[in-house]
């Protein structure tokens, strides 16, 4: 693609932006998404499904399942003016980039034509049923049962930490289908209704306060028995690939994101005189840097042979990517505390970027928490990219 | 930005590392530190041979016309193996002075022998304090009279580039180690696989035909050719912290107590992979500013890009050097073992071209004060 194409496809998306994040959708510029305060999930819908209209959902997915098959450079230049223009945290992503890709890989055919539409055009949303009370970190201790009962899958069991899950359509739940059996075996991938008879969902208060994340009960929930994804006995395997598909281009949105919390942070330590401090100087300037080496990162990793379809083996800067994104938000959320004074613990301004600095200071602590802990991505990286003894 | 490196940019940094495995072991390599002044001719050759000086001089001027990517990923083996040679004071950092000079008659004059390796130019980086070297106008040209304190590869090189403050602003001159009135002696230095010697200057007395550039010309050269530089160093550095890494995976996975390897306690994994972390983090930032380097940015974007893979790999290498010699425990402080050859790079290498704390400062001042880059 040559270049002049490139910065045209640039301006499509500004333009697009421009003409579109605006009227009924001005309050959602530039909110995070669930916990935001002026987030309004029914309004995020509806952008979702502006999106969809313009032609921005499923960029990067192949033709035949209705995608637009833009190449990876292109994908990242939508997703950084998207995030430029502020462009609102994405309600359909775990569809979009996570389960998506797994049903286009595991999938049967009736269940790509049954779900891929409903995500591509934003009317049918995800939430993830991975982690339980007692499989975080562990996650192969999975302990939600499923057993085949006539025409049906009949559910028993409890998942955590399930994001999104109150404004979620489906939940896809890895579950134990095998009774007896132990760790990464006999378990199935489910694709779940969540507005169903059997499954309760409780939310969980935050230390922000609100309520991102849920618990999701399932008390004898009966499902459809064709709706597992890949061969029950192996949901493992459809589990594992579905997490891979989370190093994606995603990241470069998030990226262009944590650009903005920086804008702020700018924006605060030039008013309140934080700027003139020198060892805040050293800390900002330090942060911008890291934040662009986070970007190349992310870039090197998209860079492997293979990532475009995303089966390039695991390389080394993707091992660490998550640590570092993560490491460096709590930072820098650190950063922006300090830069805030007292302005940090007193909240009730009306200062946007206070605003926003705050909750980037409280809600980074996730960050290191959640999709693979700190402590377990330093195992991966010891033992799968250094290579040392389990 | 397009991250992705060709199968001619991963043989040209293969090349070199394959040479440098070898030819600059730990054992060659302790051998041209401590015996033989920090400066080895005969491998000296080698690189030269290979190509490894030409890589980003034009090639009408006798180089290979690459860019700083590859300069980049020639830079991470010579940091990795110590290798007691100038390339990054000759190559990398005269040669693209002259370079950012952007004078014809210049660059055809020096660049050939440099990118050849037939000659070894150095510039005066000013490391340690001293009074501003100062040039009198003379006859046909300038005279000189001073100190340099510690200038790099200066016993090895056959001419000094030397930043002097003349009456009518900057001046980039040349001047050649056999000059009369030029005496240089070595200095003692922690990092003896880089060393410095002291240069006096005593009426030395310079051509006009060997002053490079004057005035503004001058600055920008020096000041681009620092930029470029400071991320080749950075790479250099990626490669130091690297070659610890891999020393200390090795060491803990050999090391047996408590009846099992080291490597298997959880403790000392985590910290391995928090100096994996810092390595591979420098090397993005280092590949990514060589990336856009390449692309011509403006100067507040070259600031930006220097900055960044100057911090990082000054991080890494400073993590991993200090982390190789505790997780050796003991062995780590003799001198049988590398990692302190290592530390003491890391060390030398952070006062030059700019502290990471000068570099943050100036980037801070682009971004909080509105400050030119």
């Amino acid at each position: 693609m040559t270049s002049s194409n490139y910065e045209a496809f640039r301006a499509e998306v500004v333009a697009w932006m421009h003409e579109h994040l605006r009227g009924e959708f001005e309050p959602l510029r530039g909110c995070g998404g669930l916990g935001d305060p002026g987030y309004d999930p029914k309004l995020a819908k509806r952008w979702e499904q502006e999106l969809a209209r313009g032609g921005w959902v499923g960029i990067g997915w192949p033709r035949e399942h209705g995608g637009r098959a833009l190449p990876l450079s292109q994908q990242v230049v939508f997703h950084e003016e998207y995030v430029r223009a502020g462009g609102p945290g994405r309600l359909g992503h775990i569809g979009e980039t996570l389960l998506a890709p797994t049903l286009m890989a595991f999938g049967t055919p009736g269940q790509q034509r049954r779900f891929l539409p409903g995500i591509m055009a934003g009317t049918e949303y995800w939430a993830q049923g991975y982690s339980e009370p007692n499989a975080g970190s562990d996650l192969a201790n999975v302990q939600t049962r499923a057993r085949l009962e006539g025409d049906s899958w009949v559910i028993d069991g409890q998942k955590t930490w399930t994001s999104w899950a109150q404004e979620s359509d489906w939940i896809f739940v890895l579950a134990r289908c095998e009774p007896g059996s132990r760790r990464h075996h006999g378990l199935v991938m489910l694709l779940v209704p969540l507005h169903h008879s059997g499954v309760t969902i409780r939310p969980i208060k935050q230390i922000t306060g609100e309520s991102e994340f849920n618990e999701v009960f399932f008390d004898g929930a009966r499902i459809e028995a064709s709706l597992h994804l890949g061969a029950p006995g192996e949901g493992w395997k459809v589990a594992m690939a579905l997490l891979g598909f989370e190093r994606g281009v995603s990241t470069l949105g998030q990226q262009a994101g944590f650009e903005r919390e920086m804008e702020c942070l700018i924006e605060v330590a030039r008013r309140n005189g934080a700027a003139r401090d020198p060892v805040l100087r050293q800390r900002i300037a330090q942060a911008a840097v890291t934040l662009d080496a986070l970007r190349c990162n992310a870039l090197r990793v998209l860079a492997q042979d293979g990532a475009e379809k995303g089966d390039a083996p695991v390389s080394r800067e993707a091992y660490i990517a998550k640590y570092v994104w993560s490491n460096w938000r709590r930072d820098f959320g650190r950063l922006a505390a300090d830069v805030l004074g007292a302005a940090a613990d007193v909240t009730d301004d009306d200062d946007p970027a206070a605003q926003k600095l705050r909750q980037v200071w409280l809600f980074s602590r996730s960050d290191t928490i959640y999709a693979g802990a700190n402590e377990i991505q330093l195992n991966l990286i010891a033992e799968r990219a250094l290579g040392m003894p389990r | 930005m397009d991250l992705k490196l060709t199968d001619e940019q991963r043989q040209i940094a293969d090349s070199v590392e394959e040479l440098l495995a070898n030819a600059s072991d730990s054992a060659r390599m302790r051998h041209a530190a401590f015996e033989c002044g920090g400066f080895d001719p005969a491998l000296w050759r080698q690189v030269a041979e290979l190509g490894a000086c030409a890589v980003h001089i034009p090639e009408a001027h006798g180089g290979l016309g690459l860019g700083v990517t590859e300069l980049v990923l020639v830079a991470e083996a010579f940091g990795r193996r110590l290798a007691c040679v100038p390339w990054l004071e000759s190559a990398v950092l005269a040669g693209t002075t002259i370079l950012q000079v952007g004078d014809e008659a210049v660059a055809s004059r020096w660049l050939p022998s440099i990118a050849s390796g037939e000659q070894v130019v150095t510039l005066d980086i000013g490391l340690l304090d001293r009074a501003p070297l100062t040039a009198r106008r003379e006859g046909g040209g300038w005279r000189l009279d001073g100190v340099l304190p510690a200038v790099p590869a200066a016993m090895a090189a056959q001419w000094l580039l030397l930043p002097v403050q003349g009456e009518e602003g900057r001046l980039l001159l040349a001047v050649a180690v056999d000059a009369s009135g030029v005496s240089r002696r070595p200095r003692a230095n922690h990092d003896a696989t880089r060393p410095v010697a002291e240069v006096r200057l005593q009426g030395v007395l310079v051509p006009d035909g060997d002053c490079l550039a004057r005035g503004v010309v001058a600055d920008n050269a020096l000041e681009l050719g620092r930029r470029l530089t400071t991320v080749v160093l950075a790479s250099e550095q990626v490669g130091v912290a690297q070659q610890c890494l891999d020393l200390t995976v090795a060491y803990l996975g050999q090391r047996v107590q408590f009846g099992k390897p080291l490597a298997t306690f959880q403790a000392l994994k985590h910290r391995c992979a928090c100096m994996m972390v810092a390595v591979e983090l420098a090397r993005s930032a280092v590949l990514g500013a060589a990336r856009q380097l390449d692309g011509q940015p403006d100067a507040g974007r070259m600031l930006r890009v220097a900055t960044m893979a100057r911090c990082l790999a000054d991080d890494a290498a400073q993590f991993c050097t200090q982390e190789a010699i505790q997780l050796h425990g003991g062995v780590g402080f003799t001198w049988e073992f590398d990692p302190h050859l290592y530390f003491k790079r890391a060390q030398a290498a952070r006062s030059w071209l700019g502290t990471p704390t000068a570099w943050r400062e100036s980037l801070a001042a682009a971004l909080l004060d509105g400050a030119a880059a």
